[in-house]
């Protein structure tokens, strides 16, 4: 009777591993029940929601007016930018046409969160954005931020969802080189350097320390183009068909307050 | 302690654990910190006489699953394991000084890491970051801080 108390959850929670790892049966569940959490993220949180409240009602009028004035004037700077950008699409577009080429530009609609808490566990590299299903946020969307790629929504609840870093082991990312096309898969590092390692590289990639990795658009998961790592490291190692490289992600989490999450219009 | 103070310890137990648990901590600290529900829970297991322990563990480890967003039952079945662990040197447990609860500590924090690692390894195959190894010490240094904080809180 003893030995059954034990053995019974234990089987529960090995039948709830192989489900959870193999298959997306409970998905809908931890989705539902992850929602009871929010009040736990939102004590967490409260300290910084306090600190910005505080900060908020002591803005001068007159810091108001001068940030007004210099976002005013960055706006009509980036529209500037972005006329020349949608001139570009829309060249490469056409040279796309012409080389029948697999890379496409198809519309995205994107939809501005907020890092609630950087969340890494001690086998998880992830953050957490205050937009939930209630948003829109669906599982396995695409989040960005300015300088690239952070990583994919892998839980969703109405009010909040985790997102899962380009760095977690876990999470594969289609790239190639900026330099040349060359095309391979990131993978996340689990020790303390982190980083990630592109793999399927050749071995005779022409590879350098600085090269810059963007996701290839392969699998149609990831938009084409978007800047993912930059090579700190390579070796060629004897007896493998495949080059060992090493990426450093362009996006310092530690910087970011704001991402996109982007889904496909 | 009252079937009823029981479950309201556990309840304040288990807030407290999944609060500490979601504060974001650097990188390098976040790998070494303590199990945190898992010496939550040691307290509350050795002070309660629920006999559903293990049940208890289970849906601890499930909301510790939900709500970290890992593979659902890991940390279950660490827990479980874990509490099998105390529940066997409980009565010793109880009546033993602090260095010896910290041995305890560390023991069921030992089978709490394997058993997290083998299903990380075998599920995924990733390697880990070998400061990993150190959780366990550092849940049986923190033991006695959660023990007297605890106590003042059960009281």
């Amino acid at each position: 009777m003893r030995l059954l108390k034990l053995l019974l959850p234990l089987l529960i929670a090995i039948s709830f591993i192989a489900l959870d790892a193999r298959f997306s049966y409970l998905n809908s569940f931890r989705s539902s029940l992850s929602t009871l959490f929010t009040p736990i993220y939102f004590v967490v949180d409260l300290p910084n929601h306090i600190v910005e409240w505080v900060s908020d009602k002591g803005s001068k009028k007159a810091e108001l007016i001068s940030e007004n004035e210099q976002l005013r004037n960055e706006m009509i700077e980036l529209k500037v930018k972005l006329q020349t950008y949608n001139n570009l699409v829309l060249e490469i577009q056409k040279v796309n046409l012409l080389l029948n080429s697999s890379y496409t530009f198809p519309g995205y609609k994107a939809k501005l969160a907020q890092i609630k808490s950087i969340s890494q566990t001690r086998l998880r590299k992830q953050i957490i954005i205050n937009k939930g299903s209630n948003d829109g946020i669906r599982k396995l969307q695409i989040a960005l931020s300015s300088d690239g790629v952070v990583g994919q929504v892998v839980q969703t609840n109405p009010f909040y969802s985790i997102v899962r870093l380009v760095n977690d082991p876990t999470l594969h990312v289609p790239v190639k080189s900026l330099k040349n096309g060359t095309r391979g898969v990131t993978k996340g590092v689990a020790t303390r350097e982190g980083g990630m390692i592109v793999e399927f590289l050749p071995i005779d990639f022409n590879a350098s320390i600085g090269d810059i990795f963007v996701t290839s658009g392969i699998g149609s998961i990831y938009p084409s183009g978007y800047p993912v790592g930059r090579v700190v490291e390579f070796e060629k190692y004897a007896n493998t068909e495949f080059l060992y490289i090493k990426l450093e992600p362009i996006v310092d989490m530690s910087q970011v307050e704001y991402i996109l999450i982007i889904s496909e219009e | 302690m009252t079937g009823k103070n029981d479950n309201l310890l556990l309840l304040k137990i288990s807030l407290i654990a999944l609060i500490v648990n979601a504060i974001s901590l650097p990188q390098f600290i976040e790998i070494i910190s303590p199990f945190w529900i898992l010496i939550f829970y040691i307290y509350w297991l050795i002070y309660s006489k629920n006999k559903a322990a293990y049940i208890v563990a289970l849906l601890l480890g499930l909301i510790l699953d939900i709500s970290q967003g890992d593979i659902l039952g890991q940390n279950a079945l660490a827990l479980i394991l874990s509490s099998a662990v105390i529940l066997r040197v409980k009565k010793s447990f109880y009546v033993s000084n602090i260095t010896t609860q910290q041995i305890y500590t560390l023991m069921a924090s030992l089978v709490y890491l394997v058993a997290l690692l083998i299903t990380q390894i075998t599920i995924l195959g990733i390697n880990f970051d070998w400061l990993i190894l150190f959780a366990p010490i550092t849940s049986s240094i923190i033991w006695p801080f959660v023990r007297f904080l605890l106590a003042k809180l059960k009281h």
